[in-house]
């Protein structure tokens, strides 16, 4: 050490060598850097300095450059050699490898100008990246150990303790206690010797400040430790530290040795009467040794289990004498307040949280690492300016301070200050300084399962509420990730919780639920989705969601099943798929906003599959060859159905009724039957062709469209009233809002949705041949599109910027191909006009301002920018709403004031009986798929009341309709595979004429995308992979039926979890009509395999043993397809099977075999449990009779009406974002704004828009007396 | 190495100094020495070697030694551009190593422009 700081060197390489940059080989980098040096002649000019950790771990190995202070990221051996000679010999800093913000362009070369670092305060870790923390005469130079000289020769111990009393410094470890009065109370205790004691055994998932400081500044927290034991009287200290931790180890190591070689461990040391010792502890990694008595008896060499206190370590610790414990942060900064005085620290931070606090920042953010950060600092600093925001632009969702003994603080909260106090009234807890982001794709009951799996793993079992309680806790998630759960559940989990802190010992036990109550506070609309409507919006619990496209369809269409046939090549039965959930695959083919390709697992790595031009190569495959799926009405019926509006809601609604049999007629005003399809969408996109043949299969089944007539108008509604048993009105929403600017009246302004229909209806068409239009939704894409075919010149106006447009992106991107220019950032604010006609508009330009809730930022005007731009024709497509003003004429349908027609979410009932709605006439503009769920749902609630039966609906969790085969890939495949490039109209030509412009797939081109599905429907759910030892011990003990194939074990697997709620049994059945049936007819189903996997033993051994899963395709394909509709079973059914069912699972244990099998899995804790604990939801519910469970069952599907209107926000995920057939450039700013009035009015001002926002309120309007729903907005 | 007193602190501190210094990019001044290819075809090295000499020989610590890429102006290198806190950049050119000793002492050290090498004042902003 001595040699290598008496060189003088005109550049210092600071290298990082914590652990994460030494993970990705920063000691091979510095070899490589060294012998480039030494090859340009550098080597006595530029010294590599390996350093601590420097906390941007996301992009290591990292390597600061000083003087210069160049940052350095993600460094490979190979580009070593050229780094050395253009930037260290030829003096060119190397641009490529400095760091570029993410979703920005710039680079920033220095290191102090980028966010992550500009924006940290550095206390305990003021000397990371600056030293190196094998050479204590660096810490020295830094001021190292001057505080402590100036502990021993200058102060007395009760000074050192006022001092740090005065700073305000409190326990970094995690419960905050005050650290000069811990010291005091230590100081003041009876007995000799005494002990200090530095807690390094850091546990909790995803945190690593304990280990960073160590790693970094090992000198600073050994210094902290002896002003601690000046302090208090003590001569021995202890630092306990996980054996996980080599580097910080080996580190700590070096460090006391030169502390040693120096004297200033010793006795004696700076010659005063103070000596001190230190021993290093290594723990085994056990979560509870984080906990002072259990850590205490660790070190002592006894099992490490928490001891009730009192009394504290302060008077009986180590060896039963007064022992001070403090976490490594703590330690570290104290030498610093010594140094700069308790002034100078409490001057930083909060009233009650002083000075800063070390964070390990990790998740869903960009910028994953290490943070020091001033308490009080915002949640929204530390997420955008320091963690540079969400990956792939996500939205923010939450984030889980304090590890798994913390909890979860919703992004509605996003500002809040981030101390001792805030974080506890919002539910969570400091803690050591764990930071877990979570974005949109983030579920948070899996969270809580995370967390408890967790700390279940880790109780050290002393008292049964934490050993046994966290099992139970854990189990009931498992449950309610598996899609088994039920609103009791809620119940149970919140009052376990409670049970378990009050009734556990020390701080695991007492802190563990927190991640299950803080999410069950500010979450409970996610677990009611789980509970009550099988769903998972964020797409992860695969017990509930099978594949993320199936379940975020609207339509539940079974993409993974037709992809994987299309990848076979058997495109016949592919289309058989799609048919049975949707009628119109020509369109939805076509003009989907495709949220399934959004959620696309391959799209995480890659392009997500194109599920859409898939579906579409089918229906046109279909269309081409003539194939015909033979649709016929199950039988023939009297009554007659009027629907209003032949849009996609209105036709999907039609063919379903027909499908029953029912005589439908659709009434349509417009000349040409398709609604929005038909007059909204250009003819470049949806061929009007495709749009008939689709109608024309519509027909075929009865259904009568009566174009030209508008009811209301041409036929009253109460005429209608009399002759139709029931109406389904979807009458979409036609009508274009104005923006409020003046001068808007001026000829030459028009409205979207008037062009384009006219456009459409082949009427003719005046426009200018200086066309703006306004707007970022489709709408807008759409018409300036049509208007560049018109052949006039062409411009877009959108007040925020392209990643904010709502229209779907790759329309946005053959707009811009096609030669339309879009201004981004800029919005018109006045007509300019002469003799009434338009002649310039008057625009100002936008700039994002400060993030919102979402994570979105907000445009606000610059002033002063204004700016005219010459123009003839102005296209308003800021939003639209439905024109109900036929329909209101003294009939008393309820309307809201935002034009739309209300209806219970959960039935699509109007206030007047026997009148239904749907679509965007209920939604306000929404997309195409959304329209034609609506009208599936109303079609199932019209056919109910017909039969006179109670109105609902019946939530299932997602499954595939039947099993495909994967096709088998080489790994040359597998590299090769990419998505085919979409065959498209030139586009000299397409601008020419209104020609289709994307041409489809080929069949070659279709087989080779299918293949890149990655087929997430046959994965095995997670849970499983929990139980693959049990499943061994299950194979062994069912040794009698070796000729079993692996599914069986899988399909018994179900049952450890199943067998403490056995009574839940026939409620199951009654969820799952069709699967009880199809076991019990079809047997030999292996399409539902997954299914039955989940049910109660008996069934599942009998369904799954005796076919094996290669049962030939074409056998699996039929019996499916002829499966009657699944969620159609009637409530008669469901009866009967229950019936059928309920001897099939009598008292499993007199099976021998299931005696086996049960006594396999027993878990032992469980047993023990109930006597143990008496948590009073659990055990009512373990109490329950299968017949009370019936009763209980049926009454909760009878009452509470608050839940249904809740599942209209289920059913309506994030789609609104990209709609489909009238979207709004304002739809998602606008349901931000419903929840925020305040910003809301002060918005609308400026931009005039207080219609615009209308219907995106009526939604939010719709949930708004739900208090769970409100804190989801 | 025997005990430390507590003075010993401050001489270990002095004589590591300059590294944390350096490292804090904290300076009274910073030199760059041109050297693209151009500037070390020309020279740069020996103007670099001369500088680092002197700082070792005058135990300069609060001066920035760096080297920067190709000025444009390829024809008058080796080129110096010379920085005092708070004061416009000055470029020195068609230096020799005798000549930045002498801009060293001159200019660094003693704060004037020696004129009669100097280019001119200022330097092109970054953007």
């Amino acid at each position: 050490m001595e040699e290598k700081i008496a060189n003088k060197y005109r550049l210092h390489l600071m290298l990082c060598a914590g652990t994460a940059c030494v993970s990705n080989k920063s000691f091979k980098i510095k070899e490589i850097l060294e012998e480039e040096l030494k090859k340009q002649g550098l080597d006595k000019e530029a010294l590599v300095v390996m350093t601590g950790c420097n906390g941007f771990c996301a992009v290591g190995p990292v390597m600061t450059v000083m003087p210069d202070g160049i940052f350095y990221h993600t460094l490979t051996e190979d580009m070593i050699p050229h780094l050395v000679e253009e930037h260290f010999l030829k003096g060119r800093p190397v641009k490529k490898l400095m760091f570029t913000p993410p979703r920005e362009e710039v680079v920033i070369p220095k290191m102090m100008d980028i966010g992550f670092f500009s924006r940290q305060t550095l206390i305990a870790l003021r000397n990371r990246g600056l030293i190196d923390p094998e050479v204590i005469d660096e810490y020295i130079a830094r001021d190292g150990y001057k505080a402590l000289a100036k502990a021993l020769s200058e102060m007395t111990p009760k000074e050192i303790i006022t001092e740090i009393k005065n700073s305000g410094l409190r326990g970094r470890g995690g419960a905050g206690f005050p650290t000069g009065l811990k010291w005091e109370l230590c100081s003041k205790s009876k007995g000799n010797p005494k002990y200090i004691i530095c807690n390094a055994d850091e546990g909790d998932p995803g945190a690593y400040m304990d280990r960073s400081i160590v790693e970094a500044d090992p000198h600073s927290v050994l210094e902290g430790m002896m002003i601690g034991a000046r302090a208090i009287g003590a001569n021995e200290g202890y630092v306990y530290i996980r054996a996980e931790y080599p580097l910080a180890m080996k580190r700590l190591e070096i460090a006391i040795d030169q502390a040693k070689e120096y004297g200033l461990i010793g006795e004696n040391i700076f010659d005063t009467d103070f000596s001190f010792d230190i021993h290093v502890k290594q723990g085994a990694g056990a979560f509870v040794c984080g906990e002072e008595t259990a850590l205490i008896a660790s070190i002592e060499g006894r099992p490490p289990e928490p001891r009730q206190r009192p009394p504290f370590p302060a008077q009986s610790g180590l060896w039963g004498k007064p022992t001070n414990i403090n976490n490594v942060e703590t330690w570290a900064t104290v030498p610093e307040i010594i140094n700069k005085g308790a002034k100078w620290f409490a001057s930083i931070g909060t009233e009650l949280s002083k000075g800063t606090k070390v964070f390990s920042l990790v998740g869903k953010i960009n910028n994953t690492g290490l943070v020091e950060v001033p308490m009080g600092i915002t949640l929204k600093e530390i997420i955008y300016d320091i963690g540079g925001g969400i990956p792939g632009g996500k939205r923010f969702k939450a984030i889980q301070t304090g590890g798994p003994s913390g909890g979860c603080i919703p992004a509605r909260l996003i500002d809040l200050p981030v101390d001792f106090e805030k974080l506890t009234e919002a539910g969570s807890i400091m803690g050591s300084g764990g930071l877990i982001v979570m974005d949109e794709d983030t579920c948070v009951v899996d969270v809580s399962k995370y967390f408890i799996e967790f700390t279940n793993d880790e109780s050290c079992g002393k008292c049964a509420s934490c050993r046994d309680g966290s099992a139970v806790l854990l189990e009931l998630l498992k449950k309610i990730c598996r899609g088994d759960g039920k609103e009791a559940d809620l119940q149970a989990l919140e009052e376990l919780s409670n049970a378990i802190k009050d009734g556990s010992m020390c701080g695991l036990g007492q802190t563990l639920p927190n991640p299950v109550l803080s999410t069950l506070k500010y979450f409970i609309d996610e677990y009611l989705e789980h509970v009550k409507y099988k769903r998972c919006s964020a797409l992860v619990c695969k017990g509930i969601i099978s594949s993320a496209c199936q379940h975020i369809c609207p339509l539940s269409q079974d993409a993974p099943c037709y992809i994987g046939l299309i990848a076979q090549g058997k495109f016949e039965e592919a289309i058989k798929v799609v048919r049975k959930e949707n009628p119109l695959p020509l369109i939805c083919g076509r003009v989907c906003h495709a949220p399934c390709e959004d959620k696309c697992v391959a799209g995480e790595w890659g392009d997500p599959v194109g599920i859409r031009s898939l579906k579409r190569f089918l229906a046109d495959y279909e269309m081409k060859h003539g194939i015909v799926t033979e649709e016929k009405p199950k039988e023939q019926r009297e009554e007659q159905i009027a629907v209003i509006g032949s849009g996609p809601g209105g036709l999907t609604c039609a063919y379903y009724l027909a499908l029953e049999g029912y005589k439908v007629t659709v009434f349509e005003s417009q000349p040409k039957a398709g609604g929005m399809l038909a007059v909204g969408i250009p003819e470049f996109r949806l061929p009007k062709d495709v749009l008939d043949y689709e109608i024309d299969r519509i027909r075929k089944l009865g259904v009568e469209i009566k174009t030209k007539t508008t009811i209301g108008k041409d036929i009253p509604l109460e005429k209608l009233k009399e002759e139709y048993k029931a109406i389904f009105i979807a009458i979409g929403a036609h009508k274009g809002l104005k923006m409020k600017i003046p001068g808007e009246d001026s000829e030459g302004v028009i409205d979207a949705v008037e062009f384009l229909r006219d456009v459409n209806l082949g009427r003719d068409v005046k426009i200018g041949d200086k066309v703006i239009v306004v707007g970022g939704g489709n709408s807008a894409i759409d018409a300036a599109r049509v208007a560049k075919r018109l052949g006039k010149d062409t411009k877009i106006f959108y007040r925020r910027t392209k990643a904010e447009m709502p229209a779907i992106k790759s329309e946005i991107e053959e707009a811009i191909f096609e030669g339309i220019d879009i201004q981004f950032l800029a919005v018109p604010t006045k007509v300019l006009s002469s003799n009434g006609r338009i002649e310039a508009v008057e625009c100002i330009n936008m700039e994002l301002g400060d993030v919102d809730a979402s994570g979105r930022r907000r445009p606000v005007p610059i002033t002063g920018s204004e700016f005219n731009v010459e123009v003839d024709t102005l296209i308003l497509a800021i939003s639209q709403e439905p024109d109900v003003s036929p329909l209101t004429n003294g009939f008393g349908l309820n309307i809201s004031k935002w034009s739309t027609i209300e209806v219970d979410p959960e039935t699509l009932l109007t206030n007047v009986e026997g009148i239904f709605a749907g679509g965007d006439a209920v939604t306000g503009p929404n997309t195409v798929t959304e329209a034609m769920a609506h009208g599936k749902t109303a079609a199932q609630m019209i056919d109910k009341y017909i039969r006179g039966e109670k109105l609902g609906r019946k939530y299932e969790v997602t499954r595939p309709a039947l099993h495909v085969e994967p096709v088998e890939l080489s790994e040359e495949e597998v590299k090769s595979l990419k998505r085919p490039e979409m065959p498209s109209t030139p586009v000299a030509q397409r601008i020419e004429n209104f020609e289709e412009v994307e041409l489809g797939f080929t069949e070659a081109d279709a087989i080779t995308e299918a293949k890149r599905c990655l087929r997430c429907d046959l994965e095995k759910e997670e849970e499983e992979e929990e139980v693959i030892e049990e499943k061994v011990a299950i194979e062994e003990k069912v040794e009698e039926k070796p000729e079993e194939k692996e599914e069986v074990p899988v399909a018994v697997e179900a049952e450890p979890e199943k067998k403490e709620v056995e009574e839940e049994k026939p409620e199951e059945k009654v969820e799952e009509p069709a699967v009880a049936e199809k076991v019990e007819e079809k047997k030999a189903e292996v399409a539902i395999e997954e299914k039955v996997e989940e049910k109660p033993e008996e069934p599942a051994v009998e369904a799954a043993a005796p076919e094996p899963k290669e049962a030939p395709e074409e056998k699996e394909i039929k019996p499916a397809i002829e499966i009657p509709e699944m969620k159609e079973v009637k409530p008669a059914e469901v009866k009967k099977e229950e019936e059928k069912v309920e001897p099939a699972a009598p008292e499993p244990k007199e099976e021998p075999e299931e005696k086996k099998i049960k006594a396999a899995i027993e878990i032992p804790e469980m047993k023990e449990f109930k006597p143990a604990v008496e948590i009073p939801a659990m055990k009512k519910e373990e109490e329950e009779k299968p017949a009370e469970v019936k009763a209980e069952e049926k009454k909760e599907e009878e009452e509470k009406p608050e839940e249904k209107r809740i599942k209209a926000v289920v059913e309506i995920p994030d789609m609104k974002k990209e709609e489909e057939v009238k979207p709004t450039e304002e739809k998602v700013e606008e349901k931000e704004e419903a929840a925020k009035p305040e910003e809301e009015i002060e918005e609308k001002k400026e931009e005039g828009k207080v219609e615009a926002a209308a219907p995106e309120k009526k939604k939010i309007k719709a949930v708004i007396d739900i208090p769970e729903m409100k804190k989801k907005e | 190495m025997p005990k430390l007193k507590i003075e010993d602190l401050d001489k270990i501190s002095q004589k590591v100094r300059k590294t944390t210094l350096l490292r804090e990019g904290a300076g009274r001044a910073k030199i760059t020495v041109h050297m693209g290819t151009c500037g070390i075809a020309a020279g740069a090295r020996g103007i670099m070697n001369a500088l680092l000499d002197e700082f070792d020989k005058k135990n300069i610590e609060d001066v920035i030694l760096t080297s920067s890429g190709c000025a444009g102006l390829c024809s008058r290198e080796p080129m110096a551009t010379i920085e005092l806190k708070d004061e416009a950049p000055v470029k020195y050119v068609d230096l020799t190593p005798e000549k930045i000793r002498e801009i060293l002492a001159e200019h660094v050290i003693g704060g004037k422009v020696i004129s009669k090498y100097a280019l001119a004042k200022g330097s092109e902003r970054v953007s």
